[in-house]
Parts: structure tokens; C-alpha cells; sequence
């Protein structure tokens, strides 16, 4: 499982960074690795407004729906909108494999550093 | 996960980097690393290797077998000759489903009857009720044996080199053989749960199920597991007991003759006699059922899954039962397999009232209404080697 040492995570399995203010956010390859075969993602679209903790969308595998949670408050900047037609990036290359982007940040959920979530998910299994 | 039964593979499983979870009271892989999509497509362009040895075994033995036989499956057990096997339900006194079953004549002295994993127990109670009748026993194998499943184009290929070149089984569907394979006895059966146009389940004892899984693996089969194994079942249009067979998303009694194989799995010839419910399921073939499983192809874009809500017009008809998103291979105008694949949200539903194929239903999915179609098939299967994707 890797954890690159440059970004964030939440409990929730996101992954983010920033580039400048703008939050950019995906989902960490410890969770498409729970989830399987990703096949289908439901995405906002670009202005709607997202909330820390709230869902922002969700993620179809082979076996499951899972819920994307934003790790952050703000206004949807950009989607990824090539993972629509290949989800599968998601399994693919996790952290290359953005998904949304986030302006105007107002609120930041708890985070975790690579090492501090690396502990978290081997507590999860 | 203690107190699980394990099958005589659960060491290769777990070597292979399989994802184990509980099903049915068995540990089992429903996933090996390379995930659900690439297992589902290499067994529909190669060949794919099922450990079904979860599955309860049931040795039916005595005088009156067949008659106790006759009396607690739908089929006609009389019809069944050496040789051959065919697909039965188990009914419930109330006319709906115990079970689904297979039943084989390996041997003239005795029967076969593989039921499912989760069911064995209830099965074997719901015996005993009726037993007792009968100068007939039942000897539960399950631990004593072991099965794999060999399905997809490449599968007769593979096999054959077990066998030394010869032929496995006749080429009908439901033909059964038995052959020594490098020293150990192997029973086979021209059976399959894929949809697979070639496709065979192996018997084993148990001691013989790793020699057998090795080579496989070694001749090209690639193992696969139930994550696969239900793609394939949907998409091939077989039910599942628990999902099209058992209970509705009310809790009520799902009938035999919902499902579409009853009209092959229940008979009522005159050598059959009566048997359980006899009488509800010749109503509910002549009457009809108030509701009946459908397969359903979604057009929106999502996914469906069992237990949603659909909807004709703004009228509740009923539930999806099972549903997922399968992956398919593209196939060129001359009917050449193709390396591009696709994949297409499908599912069942068990459906009320007047619904016709064609029909444009809606299924709730988490809040938002999605179109969805009734489907005659998901998938062709009478084009060997492949089985195609239905265009709908």
C-alpha cells in the first residue's frame, strides 16, 4: 500500500493537497484497494457547493456503493470528468486519479499525515 | 473468522492472495488480486477455475430413493437415466423454494444431490420431515469431497489434457463422465453456472482437490471467485436462492414458477405422482404468479443493486434482486472476439402486475429514479466458444 509523504487524508479514505488555494481531492489507494473494481462514480458538477464531512458523491464497485465524503467546505472548482468513462483509473493509479477540486475553503476536516493515516488503516485491516 | 468451515483449497486461496469473507458459513475467496472485472472476462475468453466445494453434497441412497426423490423435487426423477443430470427446485409446502438443486446419477446405486452452501442444514432438516416414509439415505459428502467448477472457451482444451486426449462428456448440456486423470478419479459434469457455452463441474475426494487446482492452474485456468462467479451467474440470466428464489423485499414467499427454469425444473408428468405443493405449483403454472423475475438492463447511467425499489409509471411493481455493473468483450462484424471490452448495469427484478419485455420501468436508486428496461437476455449463449453480450 503506498501513502506519498505530500498529501493529506481523512478517516473517510480521501486524499488531499493544495495547489495554492485550490483543494485538489481523490480517494487513497488503501480504499479503491477495499473497495475492488471500481465501475461507476457519480460526480458534482462544477459551482455546486460541498461540506466537510457531507457526501459529494459516490463510488460503484463490482461488490458496493461507497460514498465519497469531502474533506473540505467550499465550491466545486473542476471534476475529473475522464473517470466518468474510466473509472477504473481510480484503482489504476489513486493519487494521479484526482477527482474533484475545491475553491473558497471555508473549513478543513481533521487530517492525517502519510504515517499518522498509514497506522490508522492498518488499525482498520 | 472462527468457526467457518474451510474447503480442502482454503490454503491455496489464501496463498494465491484471495480476499476471504464469510458466505454461507464457508470461508471463501471472493476475490483473487486481479480483481472481479479481469477474472469475469478471462473466463468468458479463456477459462475460469471455481472452487465450489462449499456446496452441500448429498449422497441419495436406498430402495426408494426415487420415490422419496419424486416427492421433494420438482422434477421427474423417473425421466433421469445413468449419465445424466438435471436442474430441480426443492419446494416449500406453501409453493414456494427451499432450494435449487442439481441432481446427477453418477452411479446406477445412488444419487447426487448438490444443493447450496448456506441451505445444506435446511435442506437436510427439510428432508427429514419426509424421510421417514421412505426406505432411503442420505449421506452428506460435503466434507469428504471436494468440487471445482472449469468454465469458458478454453475449458475443453485445458481438460483434455487430463484426460489423455479423450472426450470429457458428450457434448450435451447436462451429460456426465468419469475419468482417471493422472492416477486420480475425477467425476465430471457437463454443468456450469457462467452461461458459458462449454463448460464442466469436477468431483473430487477431497484429498485429490489441491492435485487437481494445481494443474489446472498450471494448464491456463485462472482461478475465480465468487465476486466473479455472481457477475457471471447475472449476467448469464441464472437465479440466485436468496436473491430471485426465497423471500420478496416484503418478506413474502417468492413462488416456484416466478422464476423463468421453472417451466424446465417442475413436472407434473403422471409417473411423477404427488409430490410437495404439487397442487399450488399447478396453479401457479396454469393462473400464473402474481409476480415474476425479470432480468433488467439499466439505461440511465448508475448502478442498480438487490433490494431497490422499481416503479412503472409512478406505481410501486416491486424490487431489484440482484444487480451490479459486468464487464463484456466487444466483438468485431464477423463475430471474431475483440480485445476491447465494455461494461453494462444489469440486474433482476421481481416485478407485479402486467410487465412486458420491452417495457420502461424506474428504479430508485438512492433517491433518484433511473431508467431501466425489461430485457429478454443478458447474454447469448448458443454461439460456441464465446458466450456474447446481448445488445439491448
Amino acid at each position: 500500500m503506498n501513502y506519498p509523504n505530500e498529501l493529506k487524508y481523512s478517516k473517510s479514505h480521501e486524499w488531499i493537497r493544495y495547489e495554492g488555494d485550490v483543494a485538489i481531492i481523490g480517494i487513497s489507494d488503501f480504499a479503491q484497494d477495499a473497495l475492488g473494481d471500481v465501475v461507476f462514480i457519480n460526480l458534482p458538477a462544477p459551482g455546486d457547493e460541498v461540506i466537510a464531512g457531507d457526501s459529494f458523491g459516490d463510488v460503484e464497485s463490482v461488490k458496493a456503493v461507497s460514498d465519497l465524503i469531502s474533506p473540505v467546505s467550499g465550491t466545486v472548482l473542476a471534476v475529473n470528468d475522464e473517470l466518468e468513462d474510466s473509472p477504473e483509473l481510480l484503482n489504476q493509479d489513486p493519487y494521479a486519479a484526482w477527482i474533484i477540486k475545491v475553491e473558497g475553503v471555508t473549513q478543513e476536516e481533521e487530517l492525517l499525515s502519510a504515517d499518522d493515516y498509514e497506522a490508522f488503516c492498518a488499525e482498520e485491516g | 473468522m472462527s468457526g467457518l468451515n474451510r474447503t480442502s483449497l482454503y490454503d491455496a486461496h489464501v496463498a494465491a492472495g484471495a480476499t476471504m469473507v464469510d458466505f454461507g458459513g464457508w470461508e471463501m475467496p471472493i476475490q483473487y488480486p486481479g480483481g472481479i472485472v479481469s477474472e469475469h472476462l478471462y473466463d468468458r475468453k479463456h477459462c475460469g477455475i471455481f472452487d465450489v466445494s462449499h456446496m452441500g453434497r448429498i449422497l441419495v441412497e436406498g430402495e426408494q430413493r426415487v420415490a422419496f426423490l419424486q416427492k421433494v423435487l420438482t422434477g421427474n426423477v423417473a425421466a433421469l437415466v445413468p449419465g445424466r443430470a438435471q436442474y430441480c427446485m426443492i419446494p416449500s409446502e406453501t409453493g414456494g423454494v427451499v432450494d435449487d438443486a442439481y441432481l446427477y446419477i453418477f452411479e446406477q446405486e445412488h444419487y447426487l444431490l448438490v444443493v447450496n452452501a448456506s441451505n445444506r442444514e435446511k435442506d437436510l432438516a427439510h428432508f427429514a420431515k419426509y424421510l421417514p416414509e421412505y426406505d432411503c439415505v442420505l449421506k452428506d459428502i460435503t466434507f469428504t469431497t471436494a468440487s471445482v467448477a472449469v468454465q469458458g472457451p478454453k475449458a475443453e482444451s485445458i481438460l483434455k489434457v487430463l484426460t489423455g486426449g479423450a472426450d470429457i462428456t458428450d457434448a450435451k448440456k447436462n451429460s456426465l463422465g468419469c475419468h482417471t486423470m493422472e492416477g486420480h478419479t475425477v467425476y465430471v459434469s457437463k454443468t456450469g453456472y457462467t452461461g458459458d457455452p462449454d463448460g464442466w463441474e469436477l468431483f473430487v475426494d477431497a484429498a485429490d482437490a489441491l492435485w487437481l487446482w494445481n494443474r489446472l492452474v498450471e494448464l491456463g485456468a485462472n482461478p475465480t471467485g465468487l465476486g466473479a462467479r455472481d457477475t457471471l451467474r447475472l449476467e448469464a440470466g441464472l437465479p440466485l436462492y436468496g436473491h430471485e428464489m426465497g423471500t420478496d423485499g416484503a418478506g413474502e414467499e417468492i413462488p416456484v414458477f416466478a422464476v423463468s427454469l421453472a417451466r424446465f425444473a417442475v413436472s407434473f408428468h403422471e409417473d411423477k405422482g404427488d409430490f410437495v405443493a404439487r397442487t399450488l405449483l399447478l396453479a401457479q403454472k396454469e393462473q400464473g404468479t402474481p409476480g415474476k423475475i425479470y432480468p433488467v438492463a439499466l439505461i440511465d447511467r448508475g448502478v442498480m443493486r438487490a433490494g431497490m425499489d422499481v416503479y412503472a409509471d409512478d406505481t410501486h411493481v416491486g424490487w431489484i434482486t440482484s444487480g451490479t455493473m459486468v464487464p463484456y468483450y466487444h466483438f468485431d462484424e464477423a463475430g471474431e472476439i475483440l480485445d476491447t471490452t465494455g461494461k453494462r448495469a444489469i440486474g433482476f427484478a421481481y416485478l407485479k402486475g402486467d410487465i412486458q419485455p420491452g417495457q420502461i420501468i424506474s428504479v430508485d436508486v438512492r433517491g433518484k429514479r433511473l431508467k431501466a428496461k425489461i430485457v429478454k437476455r443478458h447474454l447469448i449463449q448458443n454461439q460456441p466458444p464465446y458466450a456474447r453480450a446481448e445488445s439491448n
